[in-house]
């Protein structure tokens, strides 16, 4: 089996500064992993490097043993959802926002029905009447959800999560677990709360820029 | 039918005008003796250089130096673009270059070649004052449609990357900002030719009428003016907005924060 992703030596300065000092790891088909560590550690660094976001200063990062270059990004972003903190829904309700990237000539084809749209936020916890809501009014956990269920929608197999459980209640956070559990979805997180930690086979610690230090649960 | 000539002691009068402005303002505390002075004196001197060579490219009337002009203008406009727009000249010169020269240069030879026909196409009484209208009007437009643009990509950041990681090509991320700097640049000209002649009468026509043209004549001309405005900052928007697009993103489509002039 040939990793999904493949950091070699990787480093990012970024502005004369260095975010990220010679990274090396590798994550497998299915594994869920996770960064920790302090704030200001690198760890949104890794994932943003990883979609092409900050240009590597030293390094190689492989997806699919494939090397990221101008070229290979467009294939990384088209199988990848990112989730960040406080994700844009980039449409004025909810409705439009899930079915934004189906605008996009890549998913133009694929346009979800009604009852995909209803299964998704079932699965997530979401009320179907958040459809019609405008995206400004959500909460934090809702845009989270939402943007969970784009991913979802998409057909994604690798996703890039930051901080998703920051903002949920104990039920939604559960819906989000659940839909991890699926051993088809490669996860790479970052993270604090730490029943996410407990949730995810591998742990990488991250002090100023390096990993210091990797642990790997046998329980994913 | 000639117009009557101001002499210089009538001139003279006519700045004593500015007399009771400056009384007036001068009597409500506003202190702007320096301002108005400078501005008049400065009015004046350039207008009076304008009048020099505009006598000098109208009495050789040569195409070469005809084109020389119109290209000493497009320069000058060009820089005045990026730098009212805030973006690095060293970056976008030739791309704003291209987009002001091609959209004058096509918009000024269908109006003169194919619709007023004068005797020399290179007339310097024709090409002259409606090639400089038509820029002076499309650099307003540029410098809306290049300032929007960018301020709204730098302020959306966040949403446009959104978009790419949604799977959106570089051009599909920034259409939104880019419809909306397209008709911000070109709204106004739309809402003028809207109001024209209600609101006020327009400078071109005014002028035509004061050098005793037929007021049919002169409104024929103020039309194909605005026609010949509304198209060319139309064209020059979307194409220096387009060039833009190749100049001010990295390959992996990440907007270039260096592009853009620290204030």
């Amino acid at each position: 089996m040939t990793p999904i992703i493949r950091f070699d030596q990787v480093s990012v300065t970024v502005h004369e500064k260095t975010i990220l000092a010679d990274i090396s790891f590798a994550l497998f088909p299915g594994e869920k992993a996770v960064f920790y560590g302090k704030s200001g550690a690198g760890k949104s660094s890794v994932l943003r490097t990883l979609l092409g976001l900050h240009p590597i200063t030293l390094g190689t990062i492989y997806f699919q043993e494939q090397p990221l270059t101008p070229l290979s990004v467009q294939t990384i972003r088209s199988c990848t959802a990112y989730i960040g903190q406080e994700p844009m829904m980039g449409a004025e309700n909810v409705r439009d926002a899930l079915l934004l990237p189906f605008q996009f000539k890549t998913y133009r084809d694929h346009r979800p029905t009604e009852a995909q749209l209803i299964e998704v936020l079932h699965r997530l916890q979401l009320p179907v009447a958040i459809l019609s809501q405008d995206s400004n009014r959500i909460s934090g956990g809702e845009k989270q959800r939402i943007a969970l269920a784009r991913g979802l929608l998409l057909g994604k197999k690798l996703y890039l999560l930051d901080e998703v459980t920051s903002a949920l209640d104990a039920e939604s956070k559960q819906a989000v677990f659940d839909v991890f559990s699926d051993p088809q979805l490669t996860v790479l997180s970052v993270a604090h709360d730490p029943e996410w930690l407990e949730r995810c086979g591998i742990i990488f610690e991250l002090e100023a820029g390096r990993l210091t230090q990797v642990k790997r649960h046998g329980n994913s | 039918m000639e117009t009557l000539d101001i002499e210089l002691p009538r001139m003279a009068l006519l700045y004593g005008l500015c007399l009771l402005p400056w009384l007036l303002l001068w009597l409500i505390g506003l202190r702007l003796s320096r301002d108005i002075g400078i501005s008049i004196l400065r009015m004046s001197i350039q207008l009076a250089l304008v009048g020099i060579y505009l006598k000098m490219l109208f009495n050789l009337n040569n195409p070469w130096l005809n084109g020389l002009w119109i290209l000493i203008m497009l320069l000058v406009a060009d820089l005045s673009i990026l730098r009212r727009a805030g973006l690095k000249v060293r970056y976008f010169a030739v791309a704003t270059f291209m987009a002001i020269a091609s959209s004058i240069l096509f918009s000024t030879a269908y109006l003169v070649i194919l619709v007023i026909q004068p005797a020399y196409y290179y007339d310097a009484r024709y090409i002259v004052p409606l090639a400089g209208m038509i820029l002076g009007n499309c650099l307003q437009g540029n410098v809306i449609a290049l300032e929007r643009f960018y301020s709204a990509l730098r302020k959306n950041e966040n949403e446009y990357t959104t978009f790419l990681m949604l799977g959106a090509t570089r051009w599909e991320a920034v259409r939104p900002y880019f419809r909306d700097a397209v008709k911000a640049a070109i709204n106004p000209t739309i809402a003028s030719m809207a109001t024209m002649g209600l609101v006020s009468l327009p400078g071109m026509m005014t002028g035509q009428i004061l050098g005793g043209s037929e007021p049919w004549l002169a409104v024929k001309y103020q039309i194909a003016i605005m026609v010949c405005i509304f198209t060319s900052t139309t064209i020059a928007s979307i194409i220096n907005l387009k060039l833009s697009l190749a100049i001010a993103f990295n390959a992996f489509d990440v907007f270039k924060d260096e592009v853009i002039e620290k204030r």
